[in-house]
């Protein structure tokens, strides 16, 4: 149990998703799959955030946003892109407002594909997070 | 020849205010060549077009139909038509590196904040800004465009065949009606109807989407209202949904189950076992509905929240539930049905009261009346096989389809130029219909009840921004 041991507070961060992902994103705090159970809450400012997920392929209008959240997170963090967009290989790669998703753009280090992966791949992403977190 | 051309347009302004101040405006865009502005009519929709000249001139509609407002400026920014006379000249959204000013109230007292584009929650960027006294409201400017992507220039020039896979993931929540819009305006092209089986598995389909978003939407009022029971419960039903959602269409928010020409090949294919499963989500639903229209704090809270009155709504051309909890009376499945919805009436749920109650009372309705339709299509269906999806064979020229989705109606527009390739592609959703009207139905509320109002809504981003 010791990917479970570190809680962790988690900001959630939209940049350019279609939706899908937030949709599997809050299933997270259902009945069904309730991450409370761990340890994990979603947090409501980066403040209080050791994990930023991040959706979509990163769009011009949110670039900004995106980087001033990550600096107001305090260190150490670990930023997981959620979902096929943000690993720059969703449906709107290469549209003509999207970027690269939040690998390149915001350095995330977990990955969890899908569109939109399942809830149980999003946990699976956070226990690792939360390994990473425990080796800082 | 300046005045010709300017009276020409006139003219075109003059007859399209009129259609809409007679009819159902549904939106506008403009392409390379002409301005389009759209309308339902009973059998499908149309458009009222013009086309302009190299210089792109034209004479704004928005001033006398507010309702076009948005339509109008996205298309000065991403079509670069020149309107002379725009009543609200900003950018519509990001423009030179930054979101255009935000509209603010002046006054003694007043002050004004800013929330967004990242909020709290699990939810979509957009800016509020909010001009307020004290508590009350004063004024409120949605600004969105954070999730603006580009998509219509990205599936231009695209095979419109192999388009259909990213029409479906512009928006998750409203991602079944695109295609399905998608698929009939692409049906259309092509001079095919696909079979009375398949127009019914489409029905389950689309109903199954306004079920989960309907669940959810009511689940998210009554978080509104800090009823956290009703919310907690609203969320698993919504699972549970989401799971049928699986069964049914193979995807949890029913991604590429309705495909060009049909439905996806493992759609319905375990009939029984959806029989099953809808008979029990309708009765775990009713009593989650039960209890959270029992609850007195719950409807006090509701009622007089973000009145939207019948006036500005009309004005606004607000659409689907919103639409249809200020005395609206369109509902696109009955006023220009399409595929099963022509054999199979849906009931329209209306109420008058335009507050957050009144929008709740019309989802609550509109659930039950989905679980209904879907289990007469389900007993029509039986156990006919669903054919696999027509080869469409690449049509030429422009088409238009609206269907009812969660939130109202959703419109694409297509042109297909040689070799199946989408000249040009556009989006009216419902989302982007209705913002707007959230914005009125903000005002003289206080603020902290933003969050119960927004919900009451629920629109998306993403379909908005496109």
């Amino acid at each position: 149990m010791a990917a479970f041991r570190r809680s962790l507070g988690i900001r959630h961060l939209v940049c350019g998703s279609c939706n899908g992902c937030e949709h599997e994103m809050n299933a997270l705090n259902n009945a069904f799959y309730d991450i409370t159970k761990d340890g994990w809450d979603i947090v409501a400012s980066p403040r209080h955030a050791d994990v930023i997920t991040v959706t979509g392929p990163m769009t011009v209008a949110m670039r900004e946003a995106a980087h001033a959240t990550l600096e107001a997170t305090p260190a150490p963090r670990v930023v997981i892109a959620v979902g096929d967009c943000a690993l720059g290989e969703g449906p709107w790669a290469g549209a003509p407002d999207a970027g690269a998703g939040a690998v390149i753009e915001l350095g995330a280090t977990v990955t969890v594909r899908g569109c939109p992966p399942t809830p149980d791949a999003i946990k699976a992403a956070l226990a690792e997070a939360a390994r990473h977190a425990d080796k800082d | 020849m300046t005045t010709t051309r300017a009276s020409g347009a006139e003219i075109f302004r003059d007859r399209v205010a009129e259609a809409c101040a007679d009819g159902v405006p549904l939106g506008a865009y403009a392409d390379d060549h002409a301005l389009h502005y759209l309308f339902l009519a009973a059998q499908g929709p149309y458009a009222l077009s013009h086309r302009f000249d190299e210089t792109r001139i034209a004479k704004a509609v928005s001033g006398a139909c507010p309702a076009l407002a948005w339509d109008e400026r996205e298309m000065a920014q991403e079509r670069a038509v020149h309107f002379e006379d725009l009543p609200d000249p900003r950018p519509f959204r990001w423009h030179d590196g930054a979101m255009p000013p935000a509209v603010v109230a002046h006054g003694s007292g007043l002050m004004h904040f800013v929330v967004g584009p990242v909020h709290a929650g699990i939810i979509e960027p957009g800016r509020f800004t909010f001009s307020s006294g004290g508590e009350t409201l004063v004024h409120l400017d949605a600004q969105l465009g954070y999730s603006y992507r580009g998509v219509e220039r990205a599936l231009e020039g695209g095979s419109a065949a192999a388009s259909a896979p990213k029409v479906a993931r512009i928006c998750g929540g409203c991602s079944a009606s695109h295609s399905f819009g998608y698929a009939l305006a692409l049906e259309a092209l092509a001079g095919v109807r696909v079979c009375a089986e398949v127009d019914l598995a489409r029905l389950v389909i689309a109903e199954l989407e306004r079920i989960y978003n309907h669940v959810a939407d009511l689940a998210a009022s009554s978080a509104g209202t800090g009823w956290g029971v009703g919310f907690a419960r609203g969320m698993a039903l919504k699972e549970e949904a989401m799971r049928l959602c699986a069964i049914a269409g193979g995807h949890r928010l029913l991604f590429d189950a309705v495909v060009p020409g049909g439905v996806a090949a493992f759609a319905l294919d375990d009939r029984r076992r959806i029989a099953v499963e809808v008979v029990k989500l309708e009765s775990h639903s009713e009593r989650f509905v039960h209890a959270l229209f029992g609850n007195a704090s719950v409807s006090s809270r509701w009622q007089n929240a973000g009145v939207l009155g019948r006036e500005i709504a009309h004005a606004l051309g607000a659409v689907g539930p919103a639409h249809r909890a200020s005395h609206g009376t369109v509902d696109v499945r009955t006023f220009a049905p399409y595929g099963a919805y022509r054999d199979l009436p849906a009931r329209v749920a209306r109420a008058t009261g335009g507050d957050a109650m009144a929008r709740c009372h019309v989802k609550r309705d509109e659930l039950s009346e989905s679980f209904r339709l879907i289990r007469e299509a389900l007993a029509l269906l039986g156990d006919a096989a669903l054919p696999p999806p027509l080869a469409l064979r690449a049509g030429t020229g422009t088409a238009l389809a609206t269907v009812e989705g969660p939130r109202g109606a959703e419109t694409i527009a297509l042109r297909i130029g040689a070799g199946g390739r989408l000249e040009r592609f556009h989006l009216i959703s419902a989302s982007y219909r209705n913002w707007p009207c959230v914005a009125r139905a903000m005002d003289d509320n206080i603020v902290p009840d933003f969050p119960l109002v927004n919900k009451s809504f629920n629109l998306c981003y993403a379909c908005a921004d496109r």
